[in-house]
């Protein structure tokens, strides 16, 4: 019977720890006390029956089988054994990078699926655009003029997405203003799904970032560090040689974070005042020097992307490279200046956490705005800088000469800038493999040389923004392009195998690691200001520029938004007065004030338990001295009463 | 029901089955991994419940112990000699503990006797430092052994006397979400 054995376990515990806290008891196995316990309550009552344990057994394996499947599952997340190694060997800090990895690439194909559900299959399965030759002016739009093209310019057309490419579900332009009420017995509004999609797909996004950043923020806790790693941080079901010594390492990396913080801190509070000024003083001074180069790498970057709209068009090799002339400036720029900031990292000293943060924030200024620079000028050459009388934008409200259909256009200068970036990557490698290979060659030579080709450690934050960067790219150019999400999980998970085979092999562990939750925590952060780049260019394209008139599903109104208002007054007027209803001063008020309401009562209750537990530590504290002074007194007087018998005795 | 074994009697089985969180083929497994250990000295008939220990050295011989830091101290402080030697009792007792049913305060009274070194019923610093040693293979140098040692006792001491008795152990533990998960191991 269940019962009789839970109760037999318990008077088990009992007598156990009893016998344990007994300081005259010899120390007896738990076990043991467990059999003297069971007969002794045998004596009392009948032996249980066989059907008690077959159900003992039974609920035993279903644990058992409901364990091994958490551990199958496991076994699938994707990459998580790579993670494990790559954590063990390198620390909390490179690892951090590749989960944001992990989690970018899951983000792009979960939004990948979102928009071929919502948007291309149904395209797909509509119809496409009818792609004729109309000469009517503004709508004078052909993709793919040369169907038959030589094997070169194929891939020409691959590398700059026109042509073949122009002309598929790849570029917005492909994309008809099919609303489907013709047929009347399927209605799939096209434009709008498109648009609706979209802004969901900036939504969830958005939902995801703040979950995760949340989850991070909330899951490390402060208390009680040293003590949670020296006595749980080992992991005894640990088998192997392999597996022994990664955790070993593990532990010795995690201990590394919170000494090196203590070292740096115990360095701060020896310094003299005079000493601390001359820190600080030159702390200021090369902030104003990092500033100074991130605005030179501005002016740099507007130049060449005002030289490239103005050059455009030619023909051939020069002309690509006129082409991919911003993205080569802008590369370099990211190369550079990360490069002299970490030069002035090294004099201003901070402890690691805080140089990382620092060098995040550094250079995703310089990232991100450099990227904007090239959006604006892209805007600028589209609306013929917002001069709606300027003559080549007169008749059609945009530049229609140069950018007959502008969202593709503008879908196919994003996908340069992903398809670059993924380029450089793989060249990276291949340079490191030709390095290794000189290594290997050099290491059998002489051992002087092998020094200058030597190891480097991984750094994480100029890696980070490039990831950074390469989803802000994704994000703004996914309303022209709705494939580009796609893409770019393909490019994060080719990119995750690269950076792990140049970690594994060309770099060494860091002499200092960060800590990993507030790295993580910033990581998220930048995004969201790649997040809100890739808005604001959103924002500006749906409501502001007006839509192409050869080509996409917007061909025909002001502007795309436009067509939500359009449709808002088809719907049924019962529908029409909920959502005017939902959207008045009537009802979104009484909400906010509810939704403030509901938060200051959770902030006053976290407020509370934090401090009731303030107080219960302190109180545990005072009753162990209590204790200690009490058992003092009673050794105390039991001296006290046991001298004058011991005196007495003595004389007799 | 099925095959009939006559290394334990019933009510063996049956009590072995209340007093550990094994089942039945458990506890004949791990006769079979006890047998093997050492077969000469080990009976296979166990109804007249022989007293035979296995030494240290063979123990922790076995592969899920082999690769532990800590595998002299698990083997001492589950058995009652305290020099390691283990009857079968202990031994299923030690695998029991250490198996994934067992209860937190079972775990955490056993963990505080591994870490306990020199057997005082207190963790002071000679043990904290001989855990740190293990836990990092003596990667540290002495300077951080002694802050990580300090900051520790600093943490978890809560009746102010240097060192860290079981009371205080047990209230850091029950802090720690992953301990269940961390001392437990698989046979």
């Amino acid at each position: 019977d269940s019962n009789q054995v839970c109760l037999c376990r318990e008077t088990t515990k009992t007598c156990w720890i009893a016998a344990l806290e007994d300081q005259d008891c010899p120390p007896l196995n738990y076990i043991n006390v467990c059999l003297i316990v069971l007969q002794v309550q045998q004596m009392q009552v009948p032996a249980s029956s066989n059907a008690a344990s077959w159900k003992h057994n039974k609920t035993k394996s279903l644990r058992k089988l409901k364990n091994n499947f958490w551990e199958f599952l496991y076994y699938f997340t994707l990459w998580g054994r790579s993670l494990q190694k790559i954590g063990g060997n390198f620390g909390g800090g490179v690892q951090s990078y590749f989960l944001f990895l992990r989690f970018l690439v899951v983000l792009n194909f979960v939004s990948f699926l979102l928009i071929a559900g919502f948007v291309i299959i149904p395209s797909f399965v509509l119809g496409s655009a009818e792609s004729g030759f109309v000469n009517r002016p503004c709508m004078t739009y052909d993709p793919n003029p040369n169907t038959l093209v030589a094997f070169y310019e194929y891939f020409l057309h691959l590398l700059s997405g026109t042509g073949f490419m122009e002309d598929s579900f790849m570029f917005y332009g492909y994309y008809n203003n099919n609303t489907g009420t013709e047929d009347g017995s399927r209605a799939y509004n096209i434009p709008l799904a498109y648009i609706f999609t979209a802004i969901f797909y900036f939504a969830f996004c958005l939902c995801c970032i703040i979950a995760r950043s949340v989850a991070v923020a909330t899951g490390g806790s402060t208390v009680g560090n040293y003590s949670m790693i020296v006595f749980t941080g080992w992991d005894f079901g640990c088998l192997g040689n392999q597996a022994t010594k990664l955790k070993q390492k593990n532990i010795y990396y995690r201990l590394q974070v919170d000494l090196e913080e203590e070292r740096i801190k115990k360095q701060a509070a020896s310094l003299t005042p005079w000493r601390k000024v001359a820190l600080y003083s030159l702390r200021i001074l090369m902030f104003v020097v990092a500033l100074g180069l991130i605005g030179a790498a501005f002016f740099g970057i507007f130049k060449a992307t005002d030289f490239s709209q103005v050059r455009d068009g030619q023909p051939g090799f020069l002309g690509l490279l006129i082409e991919f002339l911003p993205s080569i400036v802008i590369t370099t720029g990211n190369f550079l200046v990360p490069l002299l900031c970490d030069q002035i990292a090294l004099i201003e000293k901070y402890s690691p956490s805080i140089t990382v943060v620092m060098a995040l924030l550094r250079a995703v200024v310089l990232r991100l705005v450099s990227l904007g620079i090239l959006l604006f000028t892209l805007c600028s050459q589209i609306t013929c800088s917002g001069n709606a009388e300027a003559s080549a934008c007169q008749q059609c409200r945009y530049d229609h000469e140069k950018y007959p259909c502008w969202e593709t256009r503008v879908g196919q200068e994003m996908y340069k800038l992903m398809l670059f970036d993924l380029l450089v990557n793989i060249a990276l490698l291949v340079c490191l493999c030709f390095l290794v290979c000189v290594r290997i060659v050099v290491d059998n030579w002489s051992c002087k040389l092998s020094q200058l080709v030597g190891r480097q450690e991984f750094v994480v934050p100029s890696n980070v923004l490039g990831l950074v960067y390469g989803q802000t790219v994704v994000w703004a150019g996914a309303l022209f392009c709705p494939l580009l999400p796609l893409m770019n999980t393909i490019k994060f998970v080719i990119l995750f195998y690269c950076k792990k085979i140049t970690l594994f092999h060309n770099c060494r562990p860091a002499l200092k690691t960060f800590r990993s939750t507030t790295s993580t925590f910033f990581f998220l952060v930048v995004l969201l200001f790649g997040w809100t780049l890739a808005l604001v260019v959103m924002i500006y394209s749906l409501a502001v520029i007006n839509p192409s008139m050869a080509c996409g599903p917007f061909r025909f109104f002001p502007s795309m938004w436009k067509i939500v208002p359009n449709s808002f007054y088809c719907l049924s007027k019962v529908t029409q007065d909920f959502l005017f209803f939902i959207g008045s001063q009537a009802f979104s008020i009484p909400l906010f004030a509810l939704s403030c309401v509901i938060m200051c009562y959770f902030v006053a209750l976290a407020s509370i338990y934090g401090k009731s537990v303030e107080m219960l530590k302190a109180q545990l504290k005072l009753e162990g001295q209590d204790k200690q002074f009490l058992v003092k007194q009673i050794e105390r007087l039991k001296l006290q009463h046991l001298m004058p018998a011991l005196r007495a005795e003595v004389q007799d | 029901m099925g095959n009939k074994q006559t290394i334990f009697t019933d009510e063996q089985l049956d009590a072995y089955q209340d007093c550990t969180f094994f089942t039945r083929k458990e506890i004949l497994r791990l006769h079979g991994r006890y047998h093997e250990l050492a077969p000469h000295l080990v009976p296979m008939d166990y109804t007249n419940e022989p007293e035979c220990k296995i030494p240290l050295a063979l123990i922790v011989d076995m592969p899920e112990l082999k690769e532990n830091p800590f595998r002299n101290r698990i083997v001492e402080s589950f058995s009652e000699d305290g020099a390691g030697n283990l009857s079968f009792n202990e031994f299923v007792d030690m695998f029991s503990v250490l198996s994934e049913t067992a209860p937190r305060e079972l775990k955490a009274i056993y963990a505080f006797k591994i870490y306990d070194f020199n057997v005082d019923n207190y963790l002071c610093k000679e043990d904290l430092e001989k855990t740190l040693n293990k836990l990092t293979k003596e990667e540290l140098t002495s300077e951080e052994v002694e802050l990580v040692c300090e900051k520790t006792i600093d943490e978890a001491d809560l009746d102010g006397d240097n060192k860290l008795s079981y009371s205080d152990f047990e209230n850091m533990i029950t802090r720690a979400p992953d301990f269940l998960s961390t001392f437990h191991i698989r046979i």
